[in-house]
């Protein structure tokens, strides 16, 4: 079993918890940390983030006695209710994955790679789960996905390992990990410079030791284009691929379970 | 004509002045009804402005229609208002040359959809955002909150620059560093820079130009893109990145060299260094001596 596959007993930093009044919830996952008081008919957030470091990331829970030290942001309120919850979400636009070496997929041929994105953090509380921030857990840069200047997606842009073995992956807590098989029916070679992972159509999942995942995806390309057709896969048994149970966490921001995207690009030398 | 009131006046007349003023009312309805219906058919397909302009034309046409042929009713002739009408539009042409030539260029601004309501344009020095496009002019909010209005004649002639058409922005920077640096190792630290700011797109990439031999100065562009809503937060942000870069780097931004020379039959100018003299302190005994000699 690989590095990211480490078994905990204790709940997962995405549970509900209780805040008394006078106490505030410590969070580091990656390079996010975060802290939530719960003061006087109010909420008090601070948060920061780090450079993100290739390696293994940990996550690191607690309530503890006391405000924060520091506050950016106050969330008044009249209510005494005490829950909050820290809610994984996936990002709300298609993440582009840029392989660190130029990768190929022969004709005929049918290959999955494990890719990880960021998550968000959703901050609620109450019963009624009030949003009070979602915060990135890393702010990826924004990048242009598209066959021209004019057509195209505002996306984030990521780098991967690109990698096929599950096991080389480190465990990072504050990213979700997609397999994504592509397959590549054309008669050419595809060249995978670029690809554009629809993460808003994926729901996201957790595994008992912290890890998060989202369905496979299927990306498959039929003829020398840029087009591919994405197929995401239904959510009944939700297992890792070390056939776990997962746990739903959070639906697809825009569900749409089969779709057209322009998932592949070859495009823009010049402008 | 007079007998022609009295008969107006009659109850004959009565029943006429009711026909026509129910013909009035008929096509008050009638222009009403076709015309919202057809702005909801042209809203899907056009702009609610176009939309808008079809429907007061197809209401004032049915509407004149229906005018006409209650004043017929009522007895006028009208050839002889058409007469009249036809007059008065050479005269009133006369008139208003300006806001005809007005309607028209706003009818093709309107055709053309170079702009919408809600764009920013660039006419002249002039850069603001499109509150209304109108039958005579185009109103526009600078960026320091004035209202400007604009003859539609005039955009029609003049170069219109959309800001807000595509949705992402190029942001050209020219920069000089001196000529003792090594430009690829410039070009490297503003790659860097670039990759840094999440704001400053991964693709298209970043472009390195090298201009040219300045008088002081290597010359470069340097070309970020941005989502044109973060257009002047890049642009500030990326400066102020580059400088500190460059400082962190030693490398030179130079300024402007100017070296003076005087020429080769005048002697150079004396340039003496001597030692600072205190400010106070005990009085110098030779130079008093000097000076007492």
């Amino acid at each position: 079993m690989g590095k990211a596959s480490r078994k905990s007993t204790s709940r997962p930093w995405w549970a509900t918890r209780e805040l008394r009044r006078g106490s505030r919830l410590v969070l580091e996952l990656g390079p996010i940390k975060l802290e939530l008081g719960h003061g006087d008919g109010e909420w008090l957030l601070w948060s920061q983030t780090g450079p993100e470091e290739d390696g293994p990331g940990r996550s690191r829970i607690a309530v503890r006695r006391g405000l924060p030290e520091e506050v950016h942001e106050r969330f008044v309120h009249d209510g005494p209710d005490r829950r909050v919850m820290l809610a994984p979400v996936l990002g709300d636009r298609s993440v582009v994955v840029r392989p660190r070496q130029p990768v190929y997929l022969l004709s005929r041929q049918e290959v999955t790679f494990y890719l990880s994105t960021p998550i968000w953090l959703k901050i609620m509380v109450g019963t009624a789960q009030l949003t009070l921030r979602e915060l990135a857990s890393v702010r990826l840069s924004d990048t242009w996905f598209g066959p021209s200047t004019r057509i195209g997606e505002l996306c984030y842009a990521n780098r991967t390992h690109a990698r096929r073995n599950l096991a080389e992956l480190p465990h990072r807590p504050h990213r979700a990990i997609t397999p994504l098989r592509i397959r590549n029916n054309a008669q050419e070679a595809l060249p995978l410079e670029k690809i554009s992972l629809p993460v808003p159509m994926l729901a996201l999942f957790g595994a008992e030791d912290g890890s998060l995942w989202t369905q496979r995806a299927t990306l498959v390309r039929d003829e020398v284009s840029d087009l591919a057709s994405v197929r995401v896969e239904s959510a009944k048994d939700n297992a890792d691929p070390y056939g776990r149970p997962l746990t739903r966490l959070a639906a697809p921001r825009h569900e749409n379970p089969m779709a057209v995207v322009r998932a592949f690009s070859t495009f823009f030398q010049g402008f | 004509m007079l007998e022609h009131l009295q008969t107006l006046i009659s109850l004959e007349g009565a029943v006429r002045w009711g026909r026509a003023l129910v013909l009035v009312v008929l096509g008050l309805l009638l222009a009403f009804t076709v015309s919202r219906l057809l702005q909801r058919v042209m809203r899907r397909r056009m702009t609610a402005h176009v939309a808008q302009i079809a429907r007061r034309l197809v209401f004032y046409s049915v509407l004149g229609v229906f005018i006409a042929a209650a004043m017929s009713e009522l007895g006028f002739s009208l050839t002889v208002i058409m007469g009249a009408a036809g007059i008065l539009t050479v005269a009133l042409g006369f008139a208003s040359q300006t806001t005809a030539s007005n309607l028209i260029s706003g009818l093709f601004l309107i055709g053309e959809h170079s702009f919408e309501v809600g764009d920013l344009i660039r006419v002249g020095d002039l850069t603001g955002e499109v509150l209304s496009i109108d039958a005579l002019s185009v109103k526009l909010k600078t960026f320091d909150n004035l209202f400007v209005r604009i003859p539609n004649e005039t955009l029609i002639k003049s170069q219109v620059t959309t800001l807000t058409r595509y949705p992402i922005r190029r942001i050209d920077l020219a920069l000089g560093v001196a000529y003792k640096e090594d430009i690829e190792h410039v070009r490297d630290i503003l790659i860097r820079v670039a990759d840094a700011n999440p704001l400053c797109l991964d693709e298209p990439a970043p472009q390195f130009i090298f201009t040219g031999f300045g008088d002081s100065s290597l010359n470069i562009q340097f070309s970020v893109w941005v989502v044109r809503e973060n257009f002047l937060e890049l642009r500030n942000a990326i400066s102020a990145e580059i400088k500190k870069a460059f400082d962190e780097a030693d490398i030179e931004i130079p300024f402007p060299h100017r070296t003076l020379y005087a020429g080769e039959a005048t002697r150079p100018f004396p340039v003496t260094v001597v030692e600072s003299v205190p400010a106070s302190g005990p009085p110098n005994p030779d130079a008093r001596s000097d000076e007492d000699a």
